[in-house]
């Protein structure tokens, strides 16, 4: 394995694709040229590129939620009722745990045992279990853009059953489903495996089938600073441009701050555009994921976090909002909760679509310091790959350079902490071996400064715990425990 | 007296993090001995693990709703290796979907866990049952 930012050869492409599709026997059914002819048999509502540009045209944010369950009869339902009674302008298939970890038989198991229970066992959809059959039942069952949302390593067979299955958008990355999602995978094997991921959606490019590809912006979901997530998403829409995807969505979890939640969207937009720009005919759109983190259980409180991240994606006028629901703090949710979650967020949404976000000095201060910060880290792993992106990041894991905190990989350095300052923005508390100048080092500094002062409590630690409870507790900045 | 030896992961195929690390956080600061084998742990290595330090008890966590699968036959996998007597506790969202809680508990207790938390609940409350369960004097 040579690992360089070079679009593969279809060669090399079809050869490592023959051992892909033997991982499980489904990977048999798949058929390049069938494929293709089966996407442009597909009516234009379900195609998912689309649906984004009109959106973007249009300055409107369209609404998804998160959904799956083990058996087809039974997703298809769950998936028309989010349709129907959620409005949901577009659906996903999420992915079960099994499946993420390649562990096919185990999903198997879970499938055998649903049908028995007559429940869901399975907290997803096993995609490669069920098949091309299995995923065109699902599509051709829908009036609406599927996307397969999941954490996947690696994810090369899930992609080849899931898009000959008609699905026209995959979430993930290399980065994005490695360090977040795995504790033992190199950064090198994802990157690599990914690259496959992107090349499959490059051949079907080439074939004038446009996939949508969206970089899984939230990461550990937990206190990302924005420059965090910011160099993660447009280094794996880099790396997917390389190998001809051209359909590009970015993402960002949301903070909970407004002034930095809009800031970071704009920015992300802005910065993708200006690294992309060596590459034709991208058309780049933003995702905006409502808080990820610690949910509070009561559920009108619930609703209340929902309604913010609804509110903050309309303001910031991202392409599209991924819901939460009022049983986020017990796990997988009922389909009337998830619904209820979705007509939560459209009510904002619609509410606030003609509303903007004016510019007030604070928001261009915010602007600048995500740019300067992103700009530093980018700078540094394209040095550390004397200009190759691919190697650059690998060097850049191993240098604590690109880090991600709370992440579960060893791959990951874990030195960063990051904390809410006073107004319940995300800072770094410790940028652990960020690239980062005196200046960016010392903004961060002044503003956890402040906080402390108010407390009465240096940064700490605990103050960090505090922060990650504080929303499943009523507030954003968690204030000492009294 | 001597520390209390605690095994502590994240059982299956589940990969939340940060509960896992705020545990290691408190549990240690609460004058235990922590052995953390982290996220996607199977039910062999939390048993290895506790084999290996001679544990007091081990705590397994499940977020992500395939717990009832995940621990199916734990307790008899730790008597076969000699560790019926390790305490077993175990917390999170345990099942798919919103479902009672009393009735998941008593699925769990079942199955041959000592002790089942709900989510959301704070670090305070296993540790002070961890000191009844374990006789440990304040």
């Amino acid at each position: 394995m040579k690992l360089k930012n070079k679009k593969w050869s279809l060669d090399k492409f079809m050869q490592i694709r023959e051992e892909v599709l033997k991982q499980w026997d489904t990977g048999a059914e798949v058929d390049l040229e069938d494929a293709i002819e089966y996407h442009k048999s597909l009516p234009e509502q379900k195609d998912m590129s689309k649906k984004l540009i009109e959106a973007k045209e249009e300055k409107i944010t369209l609404t998804q939620p998160r959904a799956g369950v083990a058996l087809i009869d039974e997703h298809v339902e769950l998936l028309k009722f989010l349709k129907e009674e959620g409005q949901a302008d577009l659906l996903p298939t999420t992915i079960d745990s099994y499946t993420r970890q390649n562990k096919y038989q185990e999903a198997e198991e879970g499938i055998k045992q649903s049908k028995t229970e007559e429940r869901s066992m399975l907290n997803g959809f096993p995609a490669v279990n069920h098949g091309i059959k299995g995923c065109r039942k699902v599509i051709e069952s829908l009036d609406a853009p599927v996307q397969v949302r999941h954490g996947t390593p690696d994810a090369r067979l899930l992609a080849e059953i899931t898009l000959a299955g008609g699905f026209t958008s995959y979430e993930g990355g290399g980065i994005s489903y490695n360090i977040p999602y795995a504790k033992d995978v190199s950064i090198e094997k994802t990157i690599y495996d990914w690259q496959y991921v992107d090349r499959l959606i490059g051949y079907y490019e080439e074939k004038g089938i446009s996939i949508n590809r969206e970089p899984f912006g939230p990461l550990t979901g937990t206190l990302v600073p924005p420059s965090i997530s910011h160099s993660v998403a447009i280094i794996e829409g880099l790396l997917a441009a390389e190998q001809g995807v051209k359909n590009i969505t970015l993402g960002y979890g949301q903070c909970g701050n407004l002034t930095q939640d809009v800031a970071a969207i704009q920015t992300l937009e802005e910065l993708a555009e200006e690294y992309l720009s060596e590459y034709d005919d991208i058309v780049l759109t933003t995702v905006f994921h409502q808080w990820m983190g610690g949910f509070p259980q009561d559920e009108s409180q619930a609703f209340g976090v929902i309604s913010w991240g609804g509110a903050t994606a309309a303001l910031a006028q991202a392409t599209k909002v991924i819901v939460k629901t009022p049983h986020e703090a017990l796990g997988v949710p009922t389909k009337e909760a998830n619904a209820q979650g979705l007509k939560t967020t459209k009510q904002v949404v619609n509410m606030l679509k003609d509303q903007h976000f004016m510019p007030n000095g604070v928001l261009e201060k915010e602007k600048e310091m995500i740019k300067k910060e992103t700009k530093e880290i980018l700078n540094r792993v394209f040095e550390l790959g004397k200009g190759d992106l691919a190697k650059g990041t690998v060097r850049a894991f191993e240098a604590g350079v690109l880090d991600i905190p709370f992440a579960p990989s060893k791959y990951n350095a874990g030195n960063l902490l990051p904390a809410r300052d006073n107004n319940g923005a995300v800072r770094y508390l410790n940028h652990g071996n960020l690239p980062f100048s005196e200046e960016v080092i010392n903004f961060n500094k002044e503003k956890l400064e402040e906080r402390g002062k108010d407390e009465e409590r240096d940064p700490s630690f605990q103050m960090v715990i505090d922060d990650i409870y504080a929303i499943g507790k009523g507030m954003l900045v968690g204030k000492p425990r009294t | 007296m001597e520390k209390k030896t605690l095994v502590l992961g994240v059982i299956g195929s589940d990969v939340h993090a940060i509960g896992n690390r705020i545990l290691e956080e408190a549990l240690t600061k609460a004058g235990f001995e922590i052995i953390n084998i982290g996220v996607l742990s199977p039910q062999e290595d939390f048993i290895n693990a506790a084999v290996e330090t001679d544990a007091d008890v081990i705590l397994v966590s499940s977020l992500y709703g395939h717990g009832e699968i995940d621990c199916q036959g734990f307790k008899e996998k730790c008597i076969e290796a000699g560790l019926e007597d390790v305490l077993l506790y175990i917390g999170g969202n345990l099942v798919i979907g919103k479902q009672n809680w009393e009735e998941t508990k008593k699925k769990f207790l079942d199955m041959g866990f000592d002790r089942v938390y709900p989510p959301g609940i704070l670090p305070e409350e296993p540790i002070a049952d961890l000191k009844k369960d374990l006789g440990i004097k304040e």
